[in-house]
This record gives C-alpha cells, sequence and structure tokens, in this order.
C-alpha cells in the first residue's frame, strides 16, 4: 500500500514567500501522477514535501495510510530520482545502484545480484564498475533509476528526470519509465514543465500554477474539459486559441466569456462551409513533418490551425476556419474558469460573411 | 639550448638550492665531531648510535608519533564532524558558534598558554600524554577550512543518500567524507607536520624525560654539553635527520592521494 494523501499543504520557506497555498491531492496505489506546471510554480517543492526533505507549513502529508508530516526521509521507504540525478561521485555504477540495500543490510550476494539484473534491464550491464564521471548523461540517468529501483519499494518520486537529455533520448526513456510502471506497478509522482511528458505519461495529470493547483484528473480530462483557462493553454501543442466569445459566430454564450478552440478543432476551407466560420488570411504557416501548422488573422484575433499537408487549401490569402460549437471551450473573462459548454444557437446561418 | 632545457635546468637548480641545507644536515650526521672540526672527512654511524642509545631519541621518536598521530586523527575527526553540522545544519545559535570558531583563528596560540597549563594542572593531567594531545584537538582553522569544502559538495548527494535510507552519520561517513578525502587529507597533513613541529607547549606540559618529543630531545642535546664549550655539530644534524624522516616519508605516502584527489575534482 503507496497511496499518498496532500491535505492542505502549505509551505513558505524561512526569509521567504509563501511557496505552496494549501494542495490538496489524492495519488492512489499504484498511480502514475504527474504534476506539471510553469517553472517555479512549487512542483520540486512539493515533490520534496513528499519526500521529506522539506517539512510542511500546514497541511498533513500521508503515505500508505500512515501520517508522515514528522518522519525523517530514511523512514519512509520512497525512492527518489534528482534532476541532476546526484550519483555517489566515488562509487561504482554496481556501488551506486546496491547503496540503499547496503544500508538496508542486505547481505553482500543478495544486493549484488540485484545490482546486476537491474542493470541489465537498463543496459548498464558493461558500466557497472564505472564510476559515474566515466558515463554519459543518458547512462548517468538510467544509473539514476537503477538505484531507485534496486529498492525493494513501491513508492518513487522523480523531479524533471529526464530534462537533461537530449530529444531522442527523452522519448525513448519516457518509453521506458512508462513500461517500468507497469512493471512495477509502483506509486509514481513525476514531475515536469513539459505538457507532452505529461500527457504521454501519465494516470493522472495535476497542473499546478503559482502554488495553487489548477486541475488533477485524468490527461483526457484534462484535455477536453481544462478547468480553467491558463490549464487549457498550458496543455495542447500548439496552444488553444482564444477570442471574445461573442466574435465568434454561431455561438450561444454569455458576453463577457472567453472562448476557446484548440487548432485540431479548427477545418479548413477554400469557400465559405456549411456552418459556423471564420475568415482567416495566413500569416506564417510552419512545417512540423507531416502537417503544417498555420497562424493566421482573423476577425476574432490570431487564430493557430493545423492540417496535414496534403490538405492545405490553394489559396492561403483567403480561406474560412470552420468549427463545431459544441467543442468550443468557454472560461469566464474575470475568474478564467470554464463555463457549461456553449450551445449553438438554431437556425443561423453563416454570419460574419 | 631550447626554452624547455632551460626551464629544466632552472627548476632544478632551485630544486637544489632548497634542497642543500637538508642534504648538508644529512652529510654532516654521517661525520665524526673531530673530522667537522678538524675539516677532514669521516664516515661513521656513531651520532645515529649515540642519539638513540644514549640521549633516548627511540622514545622521543615514539612519543612524537603517537602525539601527533592521535592529534590527527581526533583533531580531523572531530573538524569533519564540526564542519559537516556547521555546512548542512541550520540550528539555533549555529552562526553564533560558526563565528566563534573562527574567532579563535584569530587569537595567538601564545596566549592560551597559560590557562591551558593551568586548566591541566587542575585537573592532573601534567606529564601525560593526554596533557599533550588534548589542546590541540579543537583546531577551529580544520574545522573553518573543511566547512567552506563540504558547502561546495551539492547536496543533492546528501539528500539522494537520505532517500537511500541513510542516517546522518552515514550520510557523513559514506558519502561527504570519501568525496570531501582530498580537502581532509591535506587537512591532516597539516595538521600532523604543525604538532610535530610544536615545540613550545609540549616544553612546558611535560617534564618528565619519557613524554618527550623529538623537538624537545633535540633542543636539549644542545644543553646537554655545555661544559665542554662546543656542541657536537654532527651529532646534533643525527638527531635532526631522525627528527625530519619520519613526517617526509609521510609526505611521500599521502603525496599521490592528494594529487589524485585534486584531479578527481578538476574534471567533475
Ligand atoms: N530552499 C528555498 N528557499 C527559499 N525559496 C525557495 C527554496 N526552494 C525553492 N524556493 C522558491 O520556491 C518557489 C518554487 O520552487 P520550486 O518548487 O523549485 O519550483 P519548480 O520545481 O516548480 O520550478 C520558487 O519561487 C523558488 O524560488
Ligand atoms: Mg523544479
Amino acid at each position: 500500500m503507496s497511496a499518498i494523501q496532500l491535505t492542505d499543504i502549505v509551505k513558505s520557506y524561512a526569509h521567504g514567500p509563501q511557496v505552496l497555498h494549501g494542495v490538496s491531492m489524492d495519488i492512489r496505489d499504484g498511480e502514475f501522477a504527474v504534476i506539471v506546471g510553469p517553472s517555479g510554480c512549487g512542483k520540486s517543492t512539493l515533490l520534496r514535501l513528499i519526500a521529506g526533505l522539506e517539512q510542511v507549513s500546514g497541511g498533513d502529508i500521508t503515505i500508505g495510510g500512515q501520517r508522515a508530516n514528522d518522519m525523517a526521509p530514511q523512514d519512509r521507504d520512497i525512492a527518489m530520482i534528482f534532476q541532476n540525478y546526484a550519483l555517489y561521485p566515488h562509487m561504482t555504477v554496481r556501488q551506486n545502484i546496491a547503496f540503499g540495500l547496503e544500508l538496508r543490510r542486505v547481505p553482500r550476494a543478495v544486493r549484488t545480484a540485484r545490482a546486476e539484473e537491474v542493470a541489465a534491464m537498463l543496459r548498464l550491464t558493461p558500466y557497472l564498475d564505472r564510476k559515474p564521471g566515466a558515463l554519459s548523461g543518458g547512462q548517468r540517468q538510467r544509473v539514476a533509476m537503477g538505484r531507485a529501483m534496486a529498492r525493494d519499494t513501491t513508492t518513487f518520486l522523480m523531479d524533471e528526470p529526464l530534462s537533461n537529455l537530449d530529444n531522442a533520448l527523452r522519448t525513448e526513456m519516457r518509453t521506458e519509465i512508462k513500461e517500468l510502471h507497469g512493471k512495477l506497478k509502483a506509486t509514481i509522482v513525476y514531475v515536469t514543465h513539459d505538457q507532452t511528458e505529461a500527457l504521454s505519461l501519465a494516470d493522472r495529470v495535476a497542473v499546478m500554477k503559482d502554488g495553487h493547483l489548477q486541475q488533477f484528473d485524468t490527461p483526457e480530462a484534462i484535455y477536453d474539459r481544462p478547468a480553467n483557462r491558463f490549464v487549457a493553454g498550458f496543455l495542447g501543442q500548439p496552444a488553444m486559441n482564444f477570442a471574445l466569445a461573442r466574435d465568434l459566430p454561431g455561438l450561444r454564450a454569455p458576453g463577457d466569456s472567453i472562448a476557446g478552440l484548440r487548432p485540431e478543432a479548427l477545418s479548413l476551407h477554400g469557400t465559405a462551409p456549411g456552418g459556423p466560420a471564420l475568415r482567416a488570411r495566413v500569416t506564417l504557416s510552419e512545417m512540423t513533418g507531416s502537417g503544417v501548422i498555420l497562424h493566421c488573422d482573423t476577425d476574432a484575433g490570431r487564430m493557430t490551425a493545423v492540417t496535414p499537408r496534403h490538405a492545405l487549401p490553394p489559396d492561403p490569402g483567403a480561406l474560412w476556419l470552420g468549427f463545431d460549437p459544441a467543442r468550443v471551450h468557454l472560461f469566464d473573462a474575470a475568474t478564467g474558469t470554464r463555463r457549461p459548454a456553449p450551445a449553438a444557437q438554431p437556425h443561423t446561418a453563416n454570419l460574419s460573411a | 639550448m631550447t626554452r624547455d632545457r632551460m626551464l629544466t635546468l632552472g627548476a632544478l637548480a632551485a630544486g637544489l638550492l632548497f634542497l642543500s641545507p637538508v642534504l648538508y644536515s644529512i652529510w654532516m650526521s654521517f661525520q665524526t665531531a673531530n673530522a667537522y672540526y678538524t675539516g677532514t672527512l669521516d664516515f661513521t654511524l656513531r651520532n645515529y648510535a649515540v642519539s638513540i642509545g644514549d640521549y633516548g631519541f627511540a622514545r622521543y621518536l615514539m612519543n612524537s608519533i603517537i602525539v601527533s598521530g592521535l592529534v590527527t586523527i581526533a583533531g580531523l575527526a572531530m573538524a569533519t564532524m564540526a564542519a559537516f553540522a556547521f555546512a548542512r545544519w541550520t540550528f539555533r545559535g549555529g552562526n553564533l558558534l560558526f563565528a566563534a570558531v573562527v574567532a579563535t583563528l584569530m587569537i595567538p596560540s601564545h596566549i592560551t598558554l597559560i590557562p591551558n597549563y593551568l586548566t591541566l594542572a587542575r585537573v592532573g593531567l601534567l606529564d601525560t600524554y593526554a596533557g599533550l594531545i588534548l589542546p590541540a584537538i579543537s583546531n577551529g582553522f580544520a574545522a573553518f577550512f573543511l566547512r567552506q569544502y563540504i558547502r561546495g559538495i551539492p547536496r543533492a548527494l546528501d539528500e539522494a543518500a537520505y532517500m537511500d535510507g541513510a542516517t546522518p552519520l552515514q550520510v557523513l561517513w559514506r558519502v561527504i567524507v570519501p568525496v570531501a578525502r582530498p580537502a581532509i587529507l591535506s587537512m591532516g597533513l597539516f595538521i600532523f607536520i604543525s604538532e610535530w613541529n610544536n615545540y613550545i607547549w609540549p616544553l612546558v606540559a611535560v617534564s618528565d624525560q619519557d613524554l618527550y618529543t623529538l623537538q624537545i630531545g633535540l633542543a636539549r642535546l644542545y644543553k646537554l654539553n655545555p661544559g665542554e664549550g662546543s656542541i657536537d655539530w654532527p651529532l646534533v644534524m643525527a638527531a635532526s635527520t631522525l627528527t625530519i624522516l619520519p613526517v617526509l616519508l609521510g609526505f611521500l605516502l599521502v603525496e599521490r592521494h592528494l594529487v589524485r584527489g585534486i584531479t578527481m575534482g578538476a574534471v567533475k
């Protein structure tokens, strides 16, 4: 059992401002939870509180049903992977991986076998006798993973473990971490500022901003029903388009609403389509490989649309961006909170022609 | 002549210049007193036999090794633990305490001589090994130096060890000490040599000849033959050679580790 419950967690550092303002999360046993948010929003702080490396200023942490506020890190039975790996420079890879077992008085033969088994899983066998200084970035990262995996624990904390890797390696390690989660059936709390990583890894994503938890839900729910304008804009690549709801045709919404439209929810037309649409002029197009990102000027402001390359309209100077009003997100202009989905106005033709 | 060769020759000359008094005294230690004063050449091991046999230098050597060795080990242990605490923990009064440690660096040792003497006299530790060793164990400079070094070690290493299940003492012993090894070894060498050369404290703290250290024994060699009007310099030089030899050997042993430690830190 390694569920983690955070209740109204408050944290302020000595001689510093308050960093966390009452964060509550209920991380289930065996869940892969990803905490995502812009740099400085308090993700690492939250993770370090769970680890016991920092003390909460208020609220409660429960790990596996046990109140953990005053437990020392070494008593929490949690493995952590640090952003810069923090490998012991004077120990070989084998010793690094086995250190946690050694501290727990596991017999030498057992811990060596375990270290070698883990190293094999991570393709580190040829490097067992090297010291961290003689490894590449990717290898160091895997040693850091190995050190956590060798421990006989089911709770892992990872603080941006892939952020120091190049793109190809990052994608590869992402897959491996996901597979690992399936194999170990472990509870993982994973911190990242990369929304792609968050959506692809998580069972549930926690979006944070300025020390406040914005939303904690499945990637699908976060993506399809963002709780507020910040969450809507933070997740998704390219980012969601925002416009005043009253500037969008065919939409019935309170006057002070902000409408959000995902780029992939916009359809491209050479001539005015049957449903609601915006007249647009392409100002910039970006090739992404399989598709193209089009930056357009419309009557409702700048919009981004995506399209496969073969579906590019012939005249980028004049085209139409069609949308389904049911796929428009509405947010309160003042507070940014989500409003109920808009209804399409009945019997309206395309008005802005 | 190439530039490189000139540099090499220059370095060699400078080295010989520094080495010459040492070499001269070693050479002199193999002369008889007679040959020395008449300016003739001779070779004898008698001076070593006499200093060890008649003047108790074997005993002094052992005392010096015991005292300097224990001062080094105990001093390093104290300084390392203090440095770890000062570098890694914030506690009430910690800054004040550290300021006090730094302040001790500014007190000349001669000022503490008499208070230390009176204290040890009162607890009856004069004329004991403990009396020679205890006052030298607390070493503000070592604590200060090692604290600065430990502060340069990423705290994430400590944290990783705590997550791996280490207690604070295990973090110190299994992570901090090995990583700080070059600094600790350098400090150890420094403490050992300072203590080895310490003259004034053993002089006041000990009157029992069985507890003399090499430096005291060496000084006594002058005083022992005042009536003869002349000092037996070859004998003094033999005793001096006995005094510097262990330090030289010790340095050669540790030096390899120092250099390796320094380069290891550079590439990390
Ligand atoms: N030890 C500390 N002392 C004071 N302020 C800190 C400390 N650690 C972090 N902070 C502050 O707390 C805020 C959140 O930091 P952090 O949790 O590291 O953010 P994130 O990991 O999301 O980038 C930042 O404004 C940072 O400056
Ligand atoms: Mg961080």
